[in-house]
């Protein structure tokens, strides 16, 4: 029974999971904590909604639309960012993420009307049933292995490749980058338009898993947030094991009704409780 | 030339005559428009409210909350559950509502506060993603539990026996008026006020809150006390206006959309955290004049959300700036030199009295394995200015911080007139009578200087002291804004406030630093001063060997954390190990 719970927040967790990832990778790379991270994918999602039934296209090719219009708002986003606020602080860059939030989501009310409809369907059904007898789906699997191969990938690929070296330089000496002869803003809208692209693709797995009106999954940034900040978005392997953990806990919870209203807050009060702990030294800010 | 008023104080009354102009003004508007039309009018009175506790915490304090609504939701809840409860109905009557209201406001503060608590470890974007998540949880909280009025298919009592008719809704605006003007008037006096200033200062650099003498979690906690408190009001302002709440009007993205609003208007000004509430509610009605549909309002403050934070703008600063340039009046940089001011009297470098006030006993400082000061001995002289000297990374810097509390890991002991310094938090050694300055600029800019000095000083000198201070330095006058000031006058001004917080000892880190060479000597004419006029002792930190030689009495050499040399002046600069490890040449000398 409880398995059986557990089993079932893994799904939402790979999701905070992956979202977390890719918050922690922009907050690395471009000094943002992008708060319109799942709203791209979610417009995606939509766009590929619209050329599946609207249009008669193929899935797959509905999908692959989707990914590049999430792809290319982030990237139009990460953009504007780049260019007006290249020496802002990073909680004024988060902010403009918090503007586009909520401009994506009315802006999806506005073209794709106030009616929800499902998402057309990529995988379904069971993958194998654990002993307990608790099933394990598909879209679990799936879900879960991309928040690992998106952690293990983004590690190495920041670890061994040229690029990924290049990435780092920028991130921590943008100036310094600069006059190197790198080209900051480039690079920086690469990253971008990868992340929101990794995002609309997560939403196209999970999105008919689960409600799927603009604002839900939208917001799924904020439990992807709090995974991010089990890793003080520095740590993408904690990000992984806090979304997952998150998930996890949620599907517990939901075994004990009368514990409904816990189960909402014990994320957020491990995690403000974890943070405290893991930055108790920080008794002064940054500023000497 | 340099007549230096205390602004705020004179003008006190201000505050209270705007105010009682804006509730007769509200109330004439009550009387003109139709009581049909007063609904969305008294949803503007609650949304400015909401921003002006959005102009508390993130405008003033600089922490970023995205929980506003969250704590306007708990005000509509304590409101409704004593009005359905009646709990004191029949002692205040018709007033009860009123009491409920300030119980609202006061319970909603104090979750506040405890929200507030995990800022004092967690600081910009993670304490944002902390507050949302907070809001995220508390309104699936909301969703599972409801409002009181609605769980038991009621509505609340409006205050004072108003119906819930169009005319009812006329006293509610009049009521909505009164209230806001009230708290405008308040967030007006406690802006001018230490924790105003606390506020302001705490979000430009948290140690040097500290070092004057304020406790930084005092002053972060008041600002989300405040912030939640008027965020209190105003959602129990609106329960009083619809009577029965729904969580669906408190959404953590409505929070979010408050926010954007806030930065985009500059809420910590009054004004604007009224047009902020017009914007709030004029935006969405027109759109459904033209039949619009009402998603495109959130679309425009998206935008403009975009804009503001983009270009670092808000409408406030720039419709000030706009006005000021009109009336010809732009703010424009203040030039004032210590240097062209009148000379001062030409006196001796200070003796002192024999008294040991300060006194450091093998002072030991680790950095891991690395001994950034190794067991260091000074004692300062009462009336003096004892010059502690050493090249760079000799530890001067790390010898202030320690002293002063910032590294409360420190060996070795230090006592200041017999008390131990030992155990204090920096506020505490501040207040204790041990002051420091800084070498980089912590002037806070959003203050003016007058409310800067008062702030620091922390009442130990009248208004006349502190204007006599401040012209004794050639600092501009009390009513500049500190943004308009070199920074190099922003370090005078930082001394001279320290000085009028009358320490008993001043350690003052390379206050000369970004002044030319006259100032330096203008500077240290003052200096030699300080102790007879002012009576602090002085311990000055200093690259520059020339203002050391014109003011300081005796010397101390650090060098690679140990004391290299201490005695006079003449010894300690003529002492051939000092001349190798700190000049190298002696061309210098």
């Amino acid at each position: 029974m409880w398995l059986n719970n557990v089993v079932a927040g893994l799904t939402p967790g790979a999701t905070y999971a992956i979202v977390g990832v890719l918050l922690t990778l922009m907050s690395q790379l471009t000094r943002v904590v992008n708060f319109a991270q799942v709203a791209v994918g979610m417009f995606g999602g939509y766009i590929s909604l619209t050329l599946v039934t609207k249009m008669h296209l193929p899935i797959f090719v509905g999908v692959i639309g989707g990914i590049l219009v999430a792809a290319l708002l982030s990237a139009l986003l990460g953009w504007i960012i780049a260019t007006w606020l290249a020496e802002a602080s990073t909680s004024a860059r988060s902010a403009v993420t918090v503007a586009a939030l909520l401009f994506l989501i009315s802006l999806a009310f506005i073209l794709f009307g106030y009616r929800n409809q499902p998402f057309p369907t990529l995988v379904a059904g069971p993958m194998f049933t654990l002993p307990g007898g608790a099933v394990v789906s598909k879209v679990t699997v799936l879900v879960i292995g991309l928040a690992i191969v998106i952690t293990v990938g983004s590690w190495a690929f920041l670890k061994f490749t040229a690029f990924g070296v290049k990435l780092r330089a920028v991130s921590d000496r943008q100036m310094a980058a600069e006059l190197l002869g790198i080209n900051v803003k480039m690079l920086n809208v690469s990253v971008w338009s990868i992340t929101g692209a990794i995002a609309g693709l997560t939403v196209a797995l999970v999105g008919p898993t689960a409600s799927n009106d603009y604002v839900t999954v939208s917001t799924l940034v904020i439990p992807g947030a709090a995974a991010a900040l089990v890793g003080a978005f520095k740590r993408m392997d904690l990000a992984l094991v806090g979304g997952l953990a998150i998930g996890a806990i949620q599907g517990l919870f939901s075994g004990f009704p009368n514990l409904l209203i816990v189960r909402d807050w014990v994320p957020i009060i491990f995690i403000i409780l974890f943070l405290l702990w893991n930055q108790r030294k920080e008794v002064w800010d940054v500023a000497r | 030339m340099l007549r230096v008023r205390v602004a705020s104080q004179e003008k006190w009354w201000l505050p209270l005559a705007i105010g009682g102009i804006a509730i007769v003004v509200g109330i004439l508007i009550a009387v003109i428009v139709p009581a049909d039309s007063l609904f969305r009018p008294t949803t503007i009175l609650v949304a400015s409210i909401s921003l002006m506790g959005l102009g508390v915490v993130t405008g003033t304090a600089g922490m970023i909350a995205l929980c506003q609504l969250s704590f306007a939701a708990v005000g509509a809840w304590i409101v409704e559950w004593l009005s359905v409860n009646d709990v004191w109905g029949n002692i205040f009557g018709n007033f009860s509502f009123v009491v409920y209201m300030l119980i609202a406001g006061v319970g909603t503060a104090v979750i506040g506060v405890i929200v507030g608590l995990p800022a004092l470890r967690l600081r910009g974007v993670n304490l944002a993603v902390i507050t949302l998540g907070i809001a995220a949880a508390f309104d699936l909280t909301l969703q599972k539990t409801s409002f009181p009025a609605l769980v038991g298919g009621k509505h609340i009592a409006r205050p004072f026996g108003l119906g819930s008719d169009f005319g009812g809704d006329r006293g509610i605006f009049i009521f909505a008026v009164v209230v806001t003007a009230a708290v405008a008037i308040g967030v007006t006096y406690l802006q001018h006020s230490r924790w105003g200033s606390s506020w302001k200062s705490v979000a430009f650099s948290e140690r040097s809150t500290a070092s004057a003498g304020t406790s930084v979690q005092f002053a972060k906690l008041t600002a989300f006390g405040v912030s939640a408190f008027l965020g209190g009001i105003a959602g129990a302002l609106f329960d009083s206006q619809i009577t029965q709440a729904n969580y669906s009007s408190f959404s953590p993205l409505q929070s979010l959309g408050m926010y954007v609003l806030s930065a985009v208007v500059g809420s910590h000004l009054i004004d604007m955290a009224l047009l902020g509430g017009i914007l709030f509610v004029v935006i969405p009605w027109i759109l459904q004049l033209l039949k619009v549909p009402l998603e495109w309002s959130t679309v425009v403050f998206g935008v403009l959300g975009i804009q503001a934070l983009t270009t670092g703008s808000n409408l406030g600063t720039d419709i000030r700036n706009a006005f000021r340039k009109r009336r010809g009046k732009a703010l424009v940089p203040v030039e004032v030199g210590i240097a062209s001011s009148e000379a001062v009297a030409a006196v001796q470098i200070p003796r002192g009295t024999g008294k040991v006030l300060l006194e450091v006993t093998g002072l030991t400082v680790a950095f891991g394995a690395v001994k950034a000061l190794t067991d260091v001995n000074i004692s300062v002289e009462e009336g003096t200015i004892l010059g502690l000297i050493g090249p760079n990374g000799a530890g001067k810097s790390t010898f202030v911080d320690a002293l002063t509390g910032f590294l409360p890991q420190h060996g070795g002991t230090v006592t200041l007139d017999g008390i131990s310094l030992d155990k204090l938090a920096p506020n505490r050694i501040a207040r204790v009578g041990l002051r420091r300055t800084y070498q980089q600029d912590r002037v806070p800019p959003t203050l003016r200087v007058g409310a800067y000095v008062r702030f620091v000083s922390r009442g130990q000198s009248s208004p006349t002291e502190i204007a006599e201070i401040l012209q004794f330095f050639a600092c501009p006058v009390a009513s500049t804004p500190l943004s308009l000031v070199d920074v190099g006058t922003r370090r005078l001004i930082e001394v001279a406030a320290s000085i009028a917080a009358k320490p008993k000892v001043l350690l003052l880190d390379e206050p000369a630093a970004g002044l030319s060479h006259e100032e330096h000597i203008a500077f240290g004419d003052r200096l030699r001063q300080v102790p007879s006029r002012f009576g602090v002792t002085i311990l000055l930190i200093e690259h520059d060997l020339d203002l050391v030689r014109s003011v300081c009495s005796s010397l101390t050499v650090l060098n690679f954390g140990e004391v290299l040399a201490t005695g006079s002046q003449e010894s300690v600069l003529s002492n051939p190990d000092v001349l190798k490890a700190y000049m190298g040449e002696t061309e210098l000398l």
